[in-house]
Parts: structure tokens; C-alpha cells; sequence
């Protein structure tokens, strides 16, 4: 069964239209990954399902029930948390101020369960957010969005300017956090490792979604080879 | 041995500086949450102090439920200012627009003309000359500490203002509402990725900077027995210029360039003449914008 379902999205900036009619599945426990360059709509497509983008035609579904162009605090309250694109943590405020406001109505019941996932965040509680270091912002901004207990986790671009080492621990908790039962949509640039850990993929290009399919096929499908994963298939 | 006198003008000058801190603390969070000047701020002030003087001569209750009807109307005033003034130019909320001098300016003008408006329409009600309070609410009955006479207006002002800095501090660092003000003064985006109802944040943040400026126009308006159509004006300057000083969304640093300023005002007072107290404000205002162009207390502001 289908956790989220995108039906034929379309989203205008001005008078350009950056999305053109995307539709995808995200199953109930399941890791999907939306792959492309830069600048080809896949944050457009995060912030329009977090509802910070209007969405121009199409629909987006939580268990059945849309939440298209609701209002962003609104379909948090539905369980569609993100962490978003450059983070956007609260660095004025310290991490356990974060992690409070990322709860909203939960509060800190989640906070157990996420320390455990983020051990490192917990000597850092009282420490100002501006002060961690990059990997440390972005498992931050991973943990403030599982304060309220989403169904669904928006990951955009997790991976972006952090070294390897970190690259493939933010990917580990990413398997983790779906263990616990989070359905996950993430967006990537780096496609060889959001394949390994997804289960589903999509590729968007220009705004549409040219091709998709369960990652262990997109991993040897040479078009993704040679475009995304920088090799020949042999 | 200090001359007693000047104990007193400096006490005198620490209360006025906690009425300014008031209302600086209005125009701080504002400016934090939205980016924006509200120009109509001194008007919460007069507002404040008229309600409350109309229910004076209407009812006659006692103080404290003065002071209560103050911070009421003052929570209305600051809600209904930003349904009219600021909510109709907030409509589109991606980051662009929030971002955009456009929107900024056109709330500027917005809030100024809601001040211009409220302030000829309490002049058309009541008249521009000054309105007489009644003399048993005056809160001016000397005080004498050893050599030093206060009046009770001062342990008055200092105690609620006090109290009311107290209450902003648990408010933003305890409250999910004064927590969700701060997130947004911080990072609106962000905000709204943690499910932050901004718009509600937005209002709410009115509320409390109007609760303050009202509280501050009754205590003054009692304090000197002078209550008059354009008395929030001059306040509204001094506030401005603590808010500049402070670094423009720093509430401590507002709350100690309000003091600062109304304790080097009644030194002026004192030494030169009553005619150069505000000319301590501007002075203030011209020396932080040439040499502290961040403000005394102004972090790096982030913008991402």
C-alpha cells in the first residue's frame, strides 16, 4: 500500500513552470530516491510536497488523504516532516532549542528515540546549533525533523558538502530510520550512494521523471552508469 | 558624599529607561520576526494610555486592574495593527517576497499611515490638548529613602517593568510560543519545515510588543499625569534609537540601550537643561550609526 502517492504534479515559479506533471509512489516502509543533476527540480518537488512551494495542477496524497497546497504547519500535523535542502537549522538557538521546536506538539516525547540514533547530539544539547560542524548540523537537522514523528521523512540532498566518512554514516542511519518504520523519499545528487540504500528510484530531468525502477536494476542500467555513476558497464 | 539630588534624577532616569526598554522591546521583535520598522508602535502607547484613561473615569477600579485592561487593549491593538497593516502584504510566503525590500517598504508605509490614522482619530475624539487624570491615580506620592525622595511611580514603573522582562525571558526561552518567535526571527524557512504555524507566531509577536507598549504609555501616562493624542511619538523615537543602539534584534541589547539612554537623558537633565534630553537620544543615534553600524550588542546577523 502506498504511503504517499504524487499524481501528476506541476509547479509554476512566476511564469515558469519547473515541474511538468511528476507522479511517484512511495510504499508504506520503503526508501525512494529521486536522482538528478542540479537545477532539474527535485528541491522544487521537496518544497512543493512540504508545502512551502505552490503546487499549480496535480495532487499529493498521505494514506489516501490530500494534502496538496495545505498549509506547511498543516501537513507537518498530517506527518511529513523534511529535512530540508542547506539544512535550515535554527542556528541562534541551542540544538536541544531545535529539537524542542522540531517535536511541535510531541514535545520531546520522541527525544529518547532519537538520541539513540544520534548519540553524538546528546553532549551537544546545550551547545548553540551555529556551533556544530557540518555533519553535525545535518544529523541535527535529520533529528529535528524525526521530533515529530513522521510517517513520511523528506530527505533533500542529506549528503551535500560532507566528507565520505560522513556521507556513508548519514546513509547508515538513513537505512535505520526506515528500520523504525519511517517511510523515506530522499533526494540526491550523489545517485551511487541513494541507490544502494533505496529500494525504488526516479530519475528527473527537466522536470519530468524519465526513468524509474527498483534501484538494484538502476544501479546497471547504463544510462544510469554513464550519466550519474561516472563508469561504463562493461 | 553624592548629593541626594542626583541619586534621585538617576533613579528617575533607570525608570524612564525601563518604559523606553518596553517599548524597544516591541520594535525588536517585530523587526526580528518580519525584517520590518512598525512605524505605529508609538500609537500602542497612546492607545494604551486613553483605554486606560477612559476606564479610569468610567469605573474608577482599582490600579492593578488598570494596568490589566492596559495589557488587554494593548494585545488588541497589536493584533488588530498587524491584521491591517502587515497581514494584507504578506500573501505570497516563499522566500523571495519574504525577502524583498518591496514587501518591507510597503509595510513601512502601511504602519505609518495606521499611526497617522489612530492618532487624528483619538485627537477627533478627545481633542489634541492634554486630558486630565484624575488626581488619586497619579502615582506620584513621595517616597523618602534616607536623604533621597522618590515617588511611588518609580518603584511602580521599575517593578512592573521588571516583572515584565521576567515574564518575556520565560516566554522566549521556556514557551513553544516565545521558542516558535525565535525561530522565526532566526530562520523562517526553518520554521515552517518544523511545522510552525509563522502566521499565528507573526500575531502573537504583535500581541506581546503591543502588551508592552500599552503597559508602558498607562505607567508613564500616571507617572506624569500627562496624556495627549501625540504622546507616543517621542517614546516611539527613544525606543527606536535603544532598539538601533541595541543592534536591532537583540532584546538584551535593546532592553540595556533603553536604560542607558533614559539614565544619560535625566544626567543631561540634570547638568545641561531639560531642552537637551532628546538631543541625548539623536546624539546617541548619529554616534552608533558612524562607528557601531552592527549596533553595541548586534551579532553577525546570519542569512542563509
Amino acid at each position: 500500500m502506498s504511503l504517499a502517492e504524487i499524481k501528476n504534479l506541476s509547479v509554476k515559479m512566476g511564469i515558469q513552470e519547473i515541474l511538468h506533471g511528476v507522479s511517484l509512489d512511495v510504499p508504506k516502509g520503503s526508501i525512494v530516491a529521486v536522482l538528478g543533476a542540479n537545477g532539474v527540480g527535485k528541491t522544487t518537488l521537496m518544497r512543493a510536497i512540504s508545502g512551502v512551494y505552490r503546487v499549480t495542477s496535480g495532487e499529493i496524497l498521505i494514506e489516501g488523504q490530500p494534502i496538496t497546497n495545505m498549509a506547511s504547519h498543516k501537513i507537518v500535523e498530517r506527518g511529513v516532516c523534511q529535512a530540508p535542502e542547506g539544512r535550515q537549522i535554527f542556528s541562534n538557538m541551542s540544538v536541544r532549542e531545535n529539537l524542542v521546536l522540531g517535536g511541535g506538539s510531541h514535545g520531546l516525547a520522541e527525544l529518547d528515540k532519537v538520541l539513540a540514533l544520534f548519540p553524538l547530539l546528546k553532549e551537544r544539547m546545550g551547545q548553540g546549533a551555529g556551533s556544530l560542524s557540518g555533519g553535525e548540523q545535518q544529523m541535527l537537522c535529520i533529528a529535528r525533523a524525526l521530533m515529530a514523528k513522521p510517517k513520511l521523512l523528506l530527505l533533500d540532498e542529506p549528503s551535500l558538502g560532507l566528507a565520505p566518512k560522513l556521507v556513508a554514516l548519514i546513509f547508515q542511519l538513513v537505512a535505520r530510520i526506515r528500520e523504525e518504520g519511517v517511510s523515506i523519499l530522499i533526494v540526491e545528487q550523489n545517485a551511487r550512494a541513494a541507490l544502494k540504500v533505496a529500494d525504488h528510484a526516479h530519475v528527473i530531468d527537466d522536470g519530468r521523471i524519465v526513468l524509474s525502477g527498483p534501484s538494484a536494476e538502476l544501479q546497471t542500467d547504463p544510462r544510469i552508469v554513464e550519466a550519474y555513476l561516472g563508469g561504463h558497464v562493461a | 558624599m553624592i548629593d541626594p539630588y542626583y541619586l534621585q534624577q538617576l533613579v528617575i532616569g533607570l525608570s524612564l529607561g525601563m518604559t523606553y526598554a518596553l517599548m524597544a522591546i516591541g520594535f525588536t521583535l517585530i523587526f526580528g520576526v518580519l525584517n520590518v520598522v512598525n512605524f505605529a508602535h508609538g500609537e500602542v502607547y497612546t492607545i494604551g494610555a486613553f483605554a486606560s484613561l477612559v476606564l479610569i473615569t468610567a469605573v474608577a477600579p482599582p490600579f492593578v486592574a488598570v494596568v490589566v485592561f492596559a495589557l488587554a487593549i494593548g494585545a488588541l491593538a497589536g493584533f488588530s495593527l498587524e491584521r491591517i497593516a502587515f497581514k494584507p502584504f504578506r500573501r505570497f510566503t516563499d522566500e523571495a517576497s519574504l525577502k524583498s525590500r518591496a514587501m518591507r517598504e510597503a509595510t513601512l508605509l502601511s504602519s505609518l499611515a495606521v499611526s497617522i490614522i489612530a492618532r487624528e482619530a483619538i485627537e477627533l475624539l478627545f481633542g489634541s490638548q492634554q486630558q486630565a487624570v484624575p488626581f488619586e491615580y497619579l502615582i506620584n506620592q513621595p517616597i523618602h529613602l534616607g536623604p533621597v525622595i522618590i515617588v511611588t511611580g518609580d518603584l511602580i514603573i521599575f517593578g512592573i517593568s521588571a516583572l515584565m522582562l521576567i515574564g518575556l525571558q520565560f516566554l522566549l526561552t521556556r514557551t513553544h510560543v516565545g521558542l516558535s518567535i525565535r525561530a522565526v526571527s532566526n530562520n523562517p524557512l526553518g520554521a515552517r519545515y518544523v511545522g510552525i504555524n509563522v502566521d499565528r507566531t507573526i500575531i502573537m509577536t504583535f500581541v506581546i510588543g503591543g502588551m508592552m507598549g500599552a503597559a508602558a504609555g498607562i505607567l508613564v501616562g500616571l507617572y506624569y499625569g500627562v496624556i495627549f493624542p501625540a504622546m507616543g511619538f517621542i517614546p516611539g523615537v527613544k525606543a527606536f534609537v535603544a532598539m538601533v543602539m541595541g543592534g536591532l534584534s537583540s532584546i538584551p541589547g535593546a532592553v540595556i540601550c533603553a536604560i542607558i539612554l533614559g539614565l544619560s537623558e535625566s544626567v543631561a537633565v540634570t547638568f545641561i537643561s531639560s531642552g537637551w534630553a532628546d538631543m541625548v537620544a539623536y546624539g546617541f543615534l548619529i554616534v552608533t550609526l558612524i562607528f557601531f553600524p552592527q549596533g553595541l550588542f548586534g551579532a553577525r546577523r546570519e542569512r542563509v
